[in-house]
């Protein structure tokens, strides 16, 4: 076997593997979609005046939070079928990232709402306002630029994480890297090449969380423009 | 077969592999906390080129997935000449990883500390070196500790992974069990209860206990 | 301050000298007293390990007979993702992979294997009753049905070369990705070893059958041969001598292995050895 770095081998797998790319860019959108809503869920139950729910509220996301995604992905993957409900390894794959990376999402929430000050509140309640419209008006574009950090941080964390989809046998890019390497026997290139396509594509991203970041700051006029 | 008769016939092979689990993780958050103490404060050094390899060093590691990481290191390193045992490359994959998103917690630490700790230390002639050894590094374990027990229990639920490079851990084991009998909620679920139970009754006191220790030390308790 | 320095020196230093850069062949690693490192993949019956990771499998069984008659007693075994059996062989991972491989032309080019150990076929798995018909790699494309079969199979090639359009193939990790997928209803049907379907068939207690392997082209019978290193030539030659003289009076062996499932009819035929298989397959 050729230990050399293979130039032909590259170009050759390359469509592949940027095919599935874009695959792993569609499972890491989707996911987190899904994780946003179960986190406003895992939030509202932490919410509720009903001291039952938040217990089980509370001691779910610490189950799901304190356990290796890797393992819930088994767990859904084999499980689930066993008891007659049959996804498909993507939905299988998307509800354990939604419902993981939810259980993060709803810390961020909570850290975000906590972090408008109190006044803001009482003023709102002051003047008259009904909860919607303090939410809406007040509340929420404060917390949101809390949230930001969090939010766009997992966002890069959940893109990082698709490879686990591969051991359920979801065709992102790790798992192309895995067949196509399996089937011709060489690891070095569709690995090499794997990594160098997640550089290419998180970096950009952290730094435009960044960005956004900066500028929902300064349109707050948190910070000098 | 009833749960009982599932844990009397399987669960010593699970708790052997929760052993190895628990030496890659012991493992592994020395490493990463060594590194995150290195590269964290060569993040703030004032030599552009020292701060330009922590910077490239963190972006790197933070910019990919461990998961690639461990394979790579695993698979491709043999070819550089560099060939690891499963569970070192484990380990170093880990280490290395965490140790850049630890750098980054250690880095928010250093400047979190008032910067009248910094002039004072100037003022009483203190050397540089000393200056961060025996004043800013005391000062800096409370307030890194809170991120830094979230990143360690990350850490943990990262150790399933090496399982997928030959490492016979947990995650390992109960691939094994569920591939030969197929009670697959049986094995993942114990397997997930086992995470479960040694994050919330054993890292996290832990990790408390550290911090109550820092607070403690840098004179932060309540009386 | 300083012990705890002086430790994690120490500690560092152990870490780093586990690592072994190897320049030696196995012959000679086995002289100094390393233990020979045993690779496969789960595949029941033919490789897998057991509850204390001890090599079972009918293809291990005679990959061990042959060693204790080369006086190797003693080994390690390690448990791959079936696709990374080859690329961990070459990155030295492993010493010797059994697994059940197939002794295909674009494997000979990456690693050497001893001599043939048995002769397999592949068949399909499909449920019950077999509603769709299919048979073989024409019926999956007739039919438009869904195939499933492991990253790193022979079958991946060998439905490519019969046609089976990408679309319809789904890849997953090993024999239990297989099961799983069939189980789940996520394909119509898989493609594996004869064997391997036959295990599936049973561990179902008959939810899924097996096709007739008769049905597959005849392309599809192949040998298989235990893997080693391209360097390592001098071992493979010392164990292809005792493999054929385990294969002479083959009574331990087929006790050994049969209780897996091997029986006589896979003896390896003398007219299919590894040199045509590596140059026709």
């Amino acid at each position: 076997m050729q230990m050399g770095w293979r130039w032909d081998f590259t170009f050759e797998i390359l469509p592949q593997m940027a095919i599935a790319t874009l695959n792993t860019i569609l499972a890491a959108g989707v996911g987190y979609a899904i994780a946003l809503v179960v986190g406003l869920f895992f939030l509202l139950g932490q919410k509720t005046p009903f001291k039952i729910v938040n217990w089980i509220n509370r001691e779910i996301v610490e189950f799901i939070r304190s356990t290796p995604l890797l393992i819930q992905l088994f767990f859904v993957y084999f499980v689930l079928p066993q008891f007659g409900i049959t996804l498909s390894a993507w939905v299988c794959g998307m509800i354990t990232i939604g419902l993981h990376f939810g259980t993060y999402l709803s810390e961020v929430y909570r850290g975000a709402l906590e972090g408008v000050p109190k006044s803001q509140w009482e003023a709102c309640r002051a003047l008259n306002f009904s909860t919607i419209y303090t939410y809406r008006r007040i509340v929420l574009p404060q917390a949101f630029p809390i949230a930001i950090p969090g939010m766009g941080n997992y966002l890069v964390g959940i893109f990082k994480d698709t490879p686990l989809l591969s051991t359920i046998g979801v065709a992102e890019l790790f798992h192309a890297a895995t067949a196509v390497g399996g089937y011709n026997y060489r690891y070095l290139e569709p690995y090499t090449l794997v990594g160098i396509i997640f550089l290419t594509l998180s970096i950009p991203a952290a730094m435009w969380v960044r960005k956004l970041e900066n500028d929902v700051n300064k349109a707050q006029g948190k910070i000098k423009k | 077969m009833t749960y009982f008769e599932f844990l009397n016939e399987h669960g010593v092979t699970l708790l052997l592999g929760t052993v190895t689990t628990v030496k890659v993780l012991v493992c592994s958050m020395i490493l990463y906390v060594i590194i995150s103490m290195i590269f964290g404060l060569m993040r703030l050094s004032k030599n552009r080129a020292i701060q330009g390899i922590a910077t490239v060093y963190i972006e790197f590691f933070r910019g990919t997935s461990l998961l690639v990481q461990l394979f790579w290191a695993y698979y491709v390193l043999p070819f550089f000449g560099i060939s690891l045992e499963a569970f070192t490359a484990g380990v170093v994959a880990l280490g290395l990883n965490f140790g850049a998103y630890g750098a980054e917690i250690v880095r928010a630490g250093i400047l979190a500390v008032p910067r009248g700790q910094w002039e004072a230390a100037h003022a009483l002639n203190f050397t540089p070196a000393k200056r961060i050894k025996r004043i800013i590094i005391p000062q800096i374990f409370p307030i890194i500790l809170p991120p830094a027990a979230n990143l360690t229990v990350e850490l943990l639920k990262a150790t399933a992974l090496v399982a997928l490079v030959t490492v016979v851990d947990l995650t390992f084991e109960a691939k094994q069990i569920n591939s030969i009998t197929w009670l697959s909620a049986q094995c993942f679920g114990t397997a997930l209860l086992i995470y479960y139970i040694i994050a919330r009754f054993a890292l996290v006191p832990f990790l408390r206990w550290l911090e109550v220790l820092a607070a403690r030390k840098v004179g932060k308790e309540r009386i | 301050m300083r012990k705890i320095y002086k430790t994690l020196t120490v500690l560092f230093v152990l870490l780093f000298s586990i690592s072994t850069v190897n320049a030696k062949t196995l012959t000679e690693r086995l002289a100094d007293g390393h233990k020979l490192r045993l690779g496969f993949g789960t595949a029941v019956p033919w490789a897998y390990a057991g509850d204390n990771g001890e090599a079972l499998g009918f293809v291990n069984m005679i990959a061990l007979t042959v060693l204790e008659e080369m006086g190797i007693t003693e080994h390690e075994t390690k448990v791959f993702e079936w696709s990374g059996l080859i690329p961990g062989i070459n990155a030295d991972r492993s010493d010797m992979i059994t697994g059940g491989m197939y002794i295909l032309k674009s494997r000979c080019a990456n690693i050497d294997f001893s001599d043939p150990i048995g002769v397999f076929g592949d068949a399909m798995l499909v449920p019950k009753g077999n509603p769709k018909g299919i048979n073989n790699y024409a019926d999956v494309i007739r039919t438009g049905a869904k195939l499933v079969t492991g990253t790193g199979f022979n079958t991946v090639e060998a439905a490519k070369k019969a046609g089976v359009p990408d679309s319809q193939m789904l890849l997953v990790e090993g024999e239990v990705g297989i099961l799983a997928a069939m189980k789940a209803g996520r394909a119509d049907a898989a493609v594996q070893t004869f064997f391997g379907a036959k295990e599936h068939e049973e561990k179902t207690g008959g939810a899924f059958e097996v096709t007739d392997p008769k049905l597959m082209p005849k392309e599809t019978v192949n040998v298989v041969g235990i893997g080693f290193r391209k360097s390592d030539s001098k071992f493979r030659d010392a164990f292809n001598v005792a493999l054929a003289k385990v294969l002479a009076n083959p009574d331990k062996m087929l006790e050994r292995a049969g209780k897996y499932g091997y029986d006589k009819a896979q003896l390896p035929p003398p007219d299919m050895t590894t040199e045509w298989a590596c140059s026709t397959k």
